[in-house]
C-alpha cells in the first residue's frame, strides 16, 4: 500500500468515527415535541407546548420554583409544570408556552429546564391578513 | 386584472415589473453574445444597457418603498404592518427590512448594484458570468413580483401596527442591511465558477473571483459579529451565540466561504484545488439559499426565537434552490473531469497537506452545523413529531473540530510547501510551545481543570503564538499585504480562547434584590438603589450599585413595557473590564404592593401575605342596611383570611362612611406578625374591595440574572483581528488582479 493511500484510509476512518460520534449525540440530544400523555411515559428530555391555564402559576420564593399548568388547546388535557428559575418576562400574556424538560414521575410534574414564551406580537404579520 | 392592479401602489409595482422586463432582456442580450467574445457587438451593448435599466428600476422600487415608509403612508400594507406613528425616523427606515418582502428587496437591491461592479471585473466571460448572475437576481425578483411589497389596503388606517419592540434597536438599522450585502455577494463567486464551467474556460475565474469571495467573507463576518453584539448587549439572551437556526443560516455560508478563500489561495499560489473550488463556490451560494428556505418558509417556526411568518413562498424558495442546485450539479457533472489538476503528492508535513486538512476540518464543521440546523426536517422521517437539537449538541460536536483546527493552525506557519521533517518542525515550535504551556499553566492556576479544556487552551495559545510570529516576520520580509492571512489566524486563536473561557466558565446567578438591601453575588455586592422612571426617549431604568474588590460602580439595566404591545422588554447592562464582563439582565420588577383589590372569594398577594376576601359582613356593628335607611354613619364589615408564614388568621376590618357628607373612617386592624390592614375603598359597581396595609416595610423588588463572563472580550477582539487580516488579504488580492489586468492589457 502506498503511503498516501494509508493517509486516505486514516482520514476516512477518522471522518467515519466523527460521523458516528455526532450521530449518536444527535439522537441523544434531540428534544422531540410530544403530547402530554407521551411526556408522562417516556424517560427522556422532550418538549411540550400549550397554553397557560389562567391563574395556575405560582412562584415559590423560598425554593426558586415556578409552578404552572399547561393546557393543550386541542385535547384539553393539562400538565403541571415545575420550572427552576424566575418567571420569564411576558409569561402571563403568552399565547403559547413551550417547556423543554423531562417528566418527574415521583412528583408527578413535568420538570422544565427551559421555557420558550411566545407572545402575540411575534405573530403580528399573521394577524394582518384580515385587512386585505 | 384591473381589480388586481387597483390593489397595488403602481409607481413601486411598475418599477418591479420594469425590472423583471429588463432583467429578462439582459439575459436575452447576453445569450445573443454567447459564442462570441467580448467584442463590442451590438448584443453586448444591448445587454449592458438592459442591465443598467434593470439596476435603475430596482433602485427606484427600493426608493419608492423607502419614501412610503418615511411618509408613513399606511395605505400600503407593508408600511402598515411594520411601522407606526410613534416610530422615530431611523426605525421607520429599519422597518424596510423588518418584514419578509422588504428584506428580499434590500437583498435584491444590493445584488443588483454589486452586479454593476461584477460586470466591470468579469473579463472575457462577461456574457456567461452576467447571464448567470442576473438569473440569480431574477429568482429573488420573482418572489417580490408575486409577494408584492406595494400591495395597498382598501382603507387607509390612521396608524400602522408598529415595529416589533424587539427590533427597535440601533443594531436593527445597520445589522440586516450588511447581512444582505453578504448574502448578495455570495452569488458572485458562484456566477464566476458556473460561467467558467459553462464556457469550459478554466483558467481565468479564480483570480477574478478571489477578491469577491474575500469581500463576501468579510462583510458576512462583520454582519455575524454585529448580530452577536446585538444579542449580547441589548437583547439580553445571555450570550452572543445561541445556535439558533437564523444565526446558523449566516454561519454556514461563512464557513463554506472560509473554505473557498483557502481553496482559491491554493489555486492561485500552487495551482491546486482547481476542481474543489467549483464545488465550494456552489456550496457557498446554495447554503445561502438553503438557509433562506429554512428560515423564511416557516418550517422552523416552532424552533426559533426569531419570528417567522409563512408567506406562502416555500414553493418559490424550493424552486429557486432546485434550479441553482440543478444548474450546479449539471455543470459539475459534465465539466469537472475536464478541469486540469495536479495530483496530491505533498508529503504529510507540508503546508499544502496541512491546508488540505484544515479546509476539510472547517468543511466538516459546516456540514455538521447544516445537519443540526436541518434536524426538524430530518427527524420528520423517523419521528412522529419533528425535533431539534440544542446548543449542547453543537457545542459537543464542535469541540473536537475546534481542537483539530487549533492544532493545524498552530503548525501551518512553520511548514513549507516542499515538506519538512517532524524534528525540524518541533524545534521551531519550542518558543511558541513555551508560550502555550505558560498560558495553559495560567488557565490551570485560575480554575480550568478539565484536561480537554487545558489541551484546548494550549493549542489555541500555540496557534496564536506561531501565527503572530509569522505575521511579524512575513510583514517584515514581504510587506504588510502578504501577512493578512496569518493575522486572521492569530484572531482565530484569540477567539477560541475567548469562547472557551466565556462559555464554559461563566457563572450565572438569579437573585431577587430588595430595594436598599445589599446582596452578595459571587465576588460582588449588589444593591438595588432606585427605579428611574421614563425620561423622554430614555426608557425606565433600574439603578444597581455594585461593589467589587473595593471598586464601586452602577449598572443600569432597563425593564419597560412597550406601549403598543404591552410586552415587557428587558435590556441588560454590562460592566466590562479587561478580564471579565459583569452582565446584569433584569427579569422581573415588583414595585411593592401596599394595596390589593379583590372581588368576593378572590385571593391576592399583598406584601408578604396571601389575602383572601371571604365576603361582606353587613352586621359587623349594627345592621348596615338599617343604618343606611336611618341616615348617618354606615358600617360595612368585611371578612378576610390572611396567610402569613404558613399560618392563616381570619380578620374583620370594617369600612365606615357617611353617605350624607362623604366622610369615611377606616380603622386599621392589627395583623398577626406585625403591621395593620384597613379597607381603603369599596367599589360599589363591581363589589370589589381595596385593602391596604400599613406598618410593614414592603420595598420594591427586582429580579436579575447576574452573570460573570470571563474573557468574553477576547471573542470580539479576535473577530476584529480576523476581519482586519481578511481586509488586508482582500486589498492584496485586488492589487494582484489589477497588476494582472495591466500585464494582460500590455500583451
Amino acid at each position: 500500500m502506498k503511503k498516501t493511500h494509508r493517509y486516505y484510509l486514516l482520514g476516512t476512518v477518522l471522518l467515519l468515527a466523527f460521523a458516528g460520534f455526532s450521530l449518536s449525540s444527535f439522537k441523544e440530544t434531540l428534544t422531540p415535541y410530544v403530547n402530554y400523555k407521551q411526556a408522562r411515559e417516556v424517560d427522556r428530555v422532550v418538549q411540550v407546548a400549550g397554553a397557560l391555564e389562567k391563574g395556575s402559576s405560582k412562584y415559590v420564593d423560598s425554593e426558586d420554583f415556578l409552578y404552572f399548568t399547561l393546557k393543550d388547546p386541542q385535547t384539553k388535557e393539562s400538565l403541571r409544570v415545575r420550572y427552576k428559575g424566575l418567571k420569564p418576562a411576558n409569561f402571563e400574556d403568552a399565547i403559547s408556552i413551550v417547556a423543554i424538560g423531562q417528566f418527574d414521575a415521583e412528583a408527578k410534574e413535568f420538570e422544565a429546564n427551559k421555557l420558550l414564551v411566545k407572545c402575540p406580537s411575534k405573530y403580528q404579520g399573521a394577524e394582518v391578513k384580515e385587512y386585505s | 386584472m384591473l381589480n388586481y392592479l387597483s390593489t397595488l401602489y403602481l409607481p413601486g409595482a411598475v418599477a418591479l415589473w420594469a425590472a423583471l422586463f429588463f432583467a429578462v432582456t439582459t439575459i436575452v442580450g447576453y445569450v445573443g453574445v454567447a459564442g462570441g467574445g467580448t467584442g463590442d457587438s451590438s448584443s453586448l451593448r444591448f445587454a449592458r444597457r438592459s442591465y443598467d435599466f434593470f439596476a435603475v428600476s430596482i433602485t427606484l422600487a427600493a426608493l419608492v418603498l423607502g419614501l412610503l415608509l418615511m411618509m408613513r403612508d399606511f395605505r400600503i400594507e407593508y408600511v402598515h404592518q411594520y411601522s407606526g406613528m410613534d416610530l422615530p425616523g431611523h426605525y421607520q427606515l429599519a422597518a424596510f427590512w423588518a418584514g419578509q418582502k422588504g428584506s428580499f428587496l434590500i437583498w435584491l437591491l444590493w445584488g443588483t448594484l454589486l452586479g454593476v461592479l461584477v460586470r466591470k471585473s468579469a473579463g472575457r466571460n462577461e456574457p456567461a458570468i452576467m447571464g448567470i448572475y442576473t438569473m440569480t437576481l431574477i429568482g429573488l425578483l420573482f418572489i417580490l413580483v408575486r409577494e408584492n411589497p406595494f400591495v395597498m389596503l382598501k382603507e387607509t388606517p390612521l396608524d400602522g401596527q408598529g415595529l416589533n419592540p424587539l427590533l427597535q434597536d440601533d443594531w436593527m438599522v445597520i445589522h440586516p442591511p450588511i447581512m444582505f450585502i453578504g448574502y448578495a455577494a455570495s452569488a458572485i463567486p458562484f456566477a464566476f465558477a458556473m460561467a467558467s464551467l459553462f464556457r469550459r474556460d478554466y483558467d481565468d475565474w479564480a483570480a477574478r473571483a478571489f477578491p469577491w469571495a474575500l469581500g463576501g467573507f468579510l462583510v458576512l463576518g462583520c454582519a455575524i459579529l454585529m448580530g452577536g453584539y446585538w444579542a449580547y448587549k441589548t437583547l439580553g439572551w445571555g450570550g452572543y451565540w445561541g445556535w439558533d437556526p437564523v444565526e446558523n443560516a449566516s454561519l454556514i455560508p461563512w464557513l463554506f466561504g472560509t473554505v473557498l478563500i483557502h481553496g482559491l489561495h491554493m489555486e492561485r499560489t500552487k495551482g491546486r484545488y482547481r476542481r474543489a473550488n467549483y464545488v465550494l463556490a456552489a456550496l457557498v451560494y446554495l447554503s445561502v439559499l438553503y438557509g433562506t428556505f429554512l428560515t423564511r418558509s416557516g418550517v422552523l417556526a416552532d424552533f426559533s426565537v426569531h419570528s417567522f411568518v409563512d408567506l406562502g413562498i416555500s414553493g418559490w424558495l424550493i424552486a429557486l434552490m432546485a434550479t441553482f442546485f440543478g444548474l450546479a450539479v449539471w455543470l459539475l457533472a459534465t465539466r469537472l473531469r475536464e478541469v486540469p489538476t495536479k495530483p496530491n503528492e505533498d508529503p504529510l508535513f507540508s503546508r499544502g497537506m496541512f491546508l488540505v486538512l484544515s479546509t476539510i476540518t472547517v468543511l466538516v464543521a459546516a456540514v455538521v452545523i447544516t445537519f443540526g440546523t436541518s434536524a426538524p426536517l430530518i427527524t420528520r422521517w423517523f419521528l412522529e413529531n419533528p425535533a431539534q437539537v440544542g446548543p449542547t449538541w453543537y457545542n459537543r460536536v464542535n469541540m473536537p473540530i475546534a481542537l483539530l483546527i487549533a492544532l493545524l493552525l498552530a503548525m501551518v506557519p512553520y511548514l513549507t510547501w516542499r515538506g519538512d521533517d517532524a524534528k525540524g518542525l518541533l524545534r521551531k515550535m519550542i518558543v511558541p510551545g513555551l508560550f502555550g504551556i505558560a498560558v495553559m499553566a495560567a488557565a490551570a492556576a485560575w480554575q480550568v481543570r478539565d484536561p480537554f479544556h487545558l489541551l484546548f487552551v494550549f493549542l489555541a495559545a500555540l496557534a496564536l503564538a506561531t501565527n503572530l510570529h509569522k505575521t511579524v516576520t512575513r510583514a517584515r520580509a514581504a510587506g504588510v499585504g502578504a501577512a493578512g492571512g496569518y493575522l486572521a489566524h492569530v484572531g482565530v486563536g484569540v477567539i477560541l480562547l475567548g469562547i472557551l473561557a466565556s462559555s464554559a466558565y461563566d457563572e450565572s446567578t438569579k437573585v431577587t434584590l430588595q430595594m436598599g438591601t445589599a446582596k452578595k453575588v459571587g465576588d460582588s455586592t449588589l444593591t438595588f438603589t432606585r427605579y428611574i422612571p421614563r425620561q423622554g426617549r430614555e426608557k425606565e431604568r433600574m439603578e444597581i450599585a455594585v461593589e467589587r474588590g473595593g471598586e464601586k460602580f452602577f449598572v443600569y439595566p432597563k425593564l419597560f413595557m412597550n406601549d403598543r404591545t404591552r410586552q415587557v422588554m428587558a435590556n441588560p447592562d454590562i460592566r466590562s473590564t479587561p478580564f471579565q464582563d459583569l452582565y446584569v439582565s433584569p427579569i422581573d420588577f415588583d414595585p411593592g404592593q401596599p394595596q390589593v383589590q379583590l372581588a368576593k372569594g378572590a385571593s391576592g398577594q399583598i406584601a408578604d401575605m396571601e389575602l383572601r376576601f371571604v365576603g361582606f359582613d353587613l352586621n359587623a356593628q349594627g345592621n348596615a342596611m338599617a343604618q343606611m335607611a336611618a341616615g348617618g354613619m354606615v358600617t360595612i364589615g368585611t371578612e378576610i383570611a390572611v396567610t402569613r408564614n404558613g399560618r392563616t388568621a381570619t380578620l374583620k376590618p370594617v369600612y365606615r362612611l357617611n353617605p350624607a357628607n362623604g366622610a369615611v373612617d377606616t380603622p386599621p386592624t392589627d395583623l398577626p406578625g406585625g403591621g395593620a390592614i384597613f379597607v381603603s375603598g369599596i367599589n360599589a359597581s363591581n363589589g370589589e374591595v381595596q385593602f391596604q396595609v400599613t406598618g410593614i416595610s414592603n420595598p420594591p423588588k427586582l429580579s436579575v440574572d447576574v452573570t460573570r463572563k470571563p474573557l468574553i472580550q477576547l471573542v470580539w477582539y479576535g473577530l476584529y483581528v480576523v476581519l482586519i487580516g481578511g481586509a488586508v488579504a482582500t486589498f492584496n488580492r485586488l492589487r494582484q488582479v489589477q497588476k494582472r489586468e495591466a500585464v494582460l492589457g500590455q500583451q
